[in-house]
This record gives C-alpha cells, structure tokens and sequence, in this order.
C-alpha cells in the first residue's frame, strides 16, 4: 500500500526555523514506522537524521510525535497508525536536526533525583547480598522497567510549560529506588521532589501514561510518591 | 545551533492526549471562567451606576450563564474526581473509568441547568 509520510525537517547549517517534506512510500500494513523512515533514509533521502539503535522497544533512542502522540517509531505499525502519517519530534527540548532532540536537560532532570541504590549501612552479617522478599521486589517491579525514552516527560503539558520541571520519567526512577527495601535515601529523595519545580508541578493530565510505551501506569507512580511525600509511609 | 525548546500553546493543545487531557483543559478554562466572572462581579458592585449596569448585563445574559455554569460545574465535579485519586492512588489504575463516570455525572446535570436557564430565559 501507498504511504503518504510527513516528517518535520530541521537543518541547523541552512534553515532558521523547521518544515515539513512530505514522501510517499510503498510499504507494508505490518511494517513499523521505523522502517518506513529507514526507507526514507535508505533510499530517498539520506539526509534525514533520527536517533534509532536497538529496533525493538529496548533502548528508548526513537520516541518521536507520531500522528500527534509521542510514541516509539520501533513499536508501532503501519496499520496502527493509517496511511496518513505524520512524524515530528518530540515536545520541550531543543531540536538538533530533523527528528533529533538535544536530551541533555532530560537526563540532567533525571539525575537530580539519585537514580541509583544508596545503601551506606554494613552488609549482612554472612557479608552476603542484602535480602529482600518477592512481594518486597514487585512493590516497585513496574518502574525498573523505564528505558528513558522520555515520551512520557515530553508529552507532559507541565514540562512544555516549564522545562525546569523535573518531569515524569525523573519521578519514574525516584519512585523505582524510593519504594525499594533495600535503599535508605528514600527522604533524601522525597525531600528533592518536594522542592519547587518537583512534584507539585503534577496536575494529572494522564499524557505520560498514554505514551509510555513500556505501559508503566505513570501517574499511578507519581500519585504514590505524592501520597509517601504527604504520609511519610512507603507502603 | 539548533532550534530552542518552544511549545506554543496552540502546539501544545493540538496534542493528542488521552480522556485526562481534555479533562485538564477544560479544568483551566474552567478556573479562568470563575477567574474572570468573579472580577467583572466584584468590579460591577464596586463602581456600580451605568458602567457597573452594563458589566451586570453581561453576566446575567442567558449564553453567558450557560458559559459560566459550565466553568462552575465541570471544575467542581472534575475537582473532585482529581481530590479522590490524589487521596487514594490505587484507584489511578482506573483513571479512565473515573473520567467516564466524571462525564455520567457532569452530562445530566449540567444538562438539567442548561433547560432550566433556557427555559427562564427563552419561556419568561
Ligand atoms: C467547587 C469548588 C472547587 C473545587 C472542588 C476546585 C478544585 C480544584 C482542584 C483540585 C485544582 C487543582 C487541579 C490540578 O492540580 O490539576 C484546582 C485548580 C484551580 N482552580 Fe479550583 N476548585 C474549586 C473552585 C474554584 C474557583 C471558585 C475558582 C476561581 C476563582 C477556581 C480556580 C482554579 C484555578 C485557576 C486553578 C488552577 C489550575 C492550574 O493549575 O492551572 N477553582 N481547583
Ligand atoms: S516512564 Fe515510560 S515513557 Fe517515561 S521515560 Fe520511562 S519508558 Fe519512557
Ligand atoms: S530503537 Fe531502541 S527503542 Fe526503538
């Protein structure tokens, strides 16, 4: 079938604002939107520039404004998304080329908030791992599965507004060390979130959990680390 | 080089969120609505006589009460189904359902107030 494809086009050496240029493919109902750009690529037009590497939903290098929804150009397909496609980059970063954002002030957001185990107390006394019970590791299992594509964050109304917002996938990873057993900096954490442009920035337009394409429930996980925050509890 | 960090709001707007997202906008407008109403209200007691009168015209205009009853409404019931999911998180696994029931809610009744306003002001 006969795919229109419009993509937005940035060139920083010529072009002082972005345009869109519009090609029209020949692909197949289950090919992903990956591959119809790569054709593009390939055989069209070599100049276009996006960020891809694994193809297969893992590295989180492709979330780009597919049809206006920030989805991962790997994971979707032809006939998900119609004939009619357009592709731009995704929202409230500063655009390098085409498709490619700068996602510097993204990861800088990131690590503001200790996304790494902190545990500085001596090992157990057998000098082993330190344990923790099944119930314990599901109690946080949805939020390691974040891959930091930044399609939640970016689809967020609060961050286009506000890029100092540390955003959803920053809370993500908060809430994935925050609610572990075996970490000790959940206050330190709390207490980072709770500074101006953290969490309160939140007001629940549900855009992050839409396009996470890892299908972690975001909001739910900012509601819980909102709720620790308030109570003090981690349960 | 490279092209800033810009989202308009008519970009902004044009994305294509899910039910929440709407429910968000609308919750804006909504507060903006009471906003501005409660300015022209406090404005049009203040300096009364005929400046005062006309601010007072456009309020109880039948179309601008509609509007109003609207920002009132939505912001009061949809503020209520964000104040019980923020209390209770467990329940965001069903943030959609909460929309539609929000909507069960919301349609009827402001359903009814529309009649009733029409009726004042089209019956006499
Ligand atoms: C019926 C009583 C009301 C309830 C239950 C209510 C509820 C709420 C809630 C829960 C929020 C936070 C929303 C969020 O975090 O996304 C909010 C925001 C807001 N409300 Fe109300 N509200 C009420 C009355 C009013 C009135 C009378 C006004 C206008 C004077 C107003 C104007 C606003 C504004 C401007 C916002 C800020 C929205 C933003 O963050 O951009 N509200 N309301
Ligand atoms: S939470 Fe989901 S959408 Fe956000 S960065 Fe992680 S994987 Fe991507
Ligand atoms: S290319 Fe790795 S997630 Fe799509």
């Amino acid at each position: 079938m006969e795919v229109t494809v419009k993509i937005f086009r940035y060139n920083p050496e010529k072009d002082k604002r972005g345009n869109y240029v519009t090609y029209k493919v020949d692909a197949d109902e289950n090919d992903r939107v990956l591959d119809v750009l790569e054709y593009i690529k390939g055989k069209m037009d070599g100049a276009l520039s996006f960020r891809r590497s694994c193809a297969h939903g893992v590295c989180g290098s492709d979330a780009m404004r597919i049809n206006g929804r920030n989805m991962l150009a790997c994971k979707v397909l032809v006939r998900d998304v119609g004939t009619n496609i357009t592709v731009e980059p995704i929202l409230g970063l500063p655009i390098k080329k085409d498709l490619i954002v700068d996602m510097e002030p993204f990861f800088d957001n990131y690590k503001k908030v200790l996304p790494y185990f902190i545990n500085d107390s001596a090992l157990p006394e057998n000098g082993r791992e330190r344990l923790q019970s099944p119930e314990e590791r599901a109690r946080f299992d949805e939020t390691t599965k974040c891959i930091l594509c930044a399609a939640c964050t970016t689809s967020c109304p609060s961050f286009w507004a506000n890029g100092e917002y540390y955003g959803p996938a920053a809370i993500v990873n908060a809430h994935r060390f925050i609610f572990d057993s075996r970490d000790e900096a959940a206050d330190q954490r709390l207490q980072i979130l709770a500074e101006t442009d953290g969490i309160a920035r939140c007001h629940t337009a549900y855009n992050c959990t839409v396009a996470c394409p890892r299908e972690i429930k975001v909001t739910k996980a900012i509601g819980e680390v909102k709720m620790a925050m308030m109570t003090g509890k981690l349960d | 080089m490279g092209l800033k960090r810009d989202v308009s709001l008519s970009t902004g707007l044009r994305y294509r969120g899910p039910a929440g997202y709407l429910t968000f906008i609308l919750h804006r407008i909504g507060g903006l609505g009471m906003g501005i109403f409660i300015t022209l209200h406090i404005l049009a007691s203040f300096v009364g006589g005929r400046f005062g009168g006309a601010i007072n015209g456009i309020y109880e205009n039948w179309a601008f009460q509609i509007f109003i009853f609207f920002c009132v409404m939505f912001h009061a019931i949809n503020g209520l189904r964000i104040t019980i999911l923020d209390l209770f998180p467990k329940l965001l696994d069903y943030q959609t359902e909460a929309i539609w029931i929000e909507w069960a809610v919301f349609i009827p009744l402001y359903g009814i107030s529309v009649f009733v306003i029409l009726q004042t002001a089209l019956g006499g």
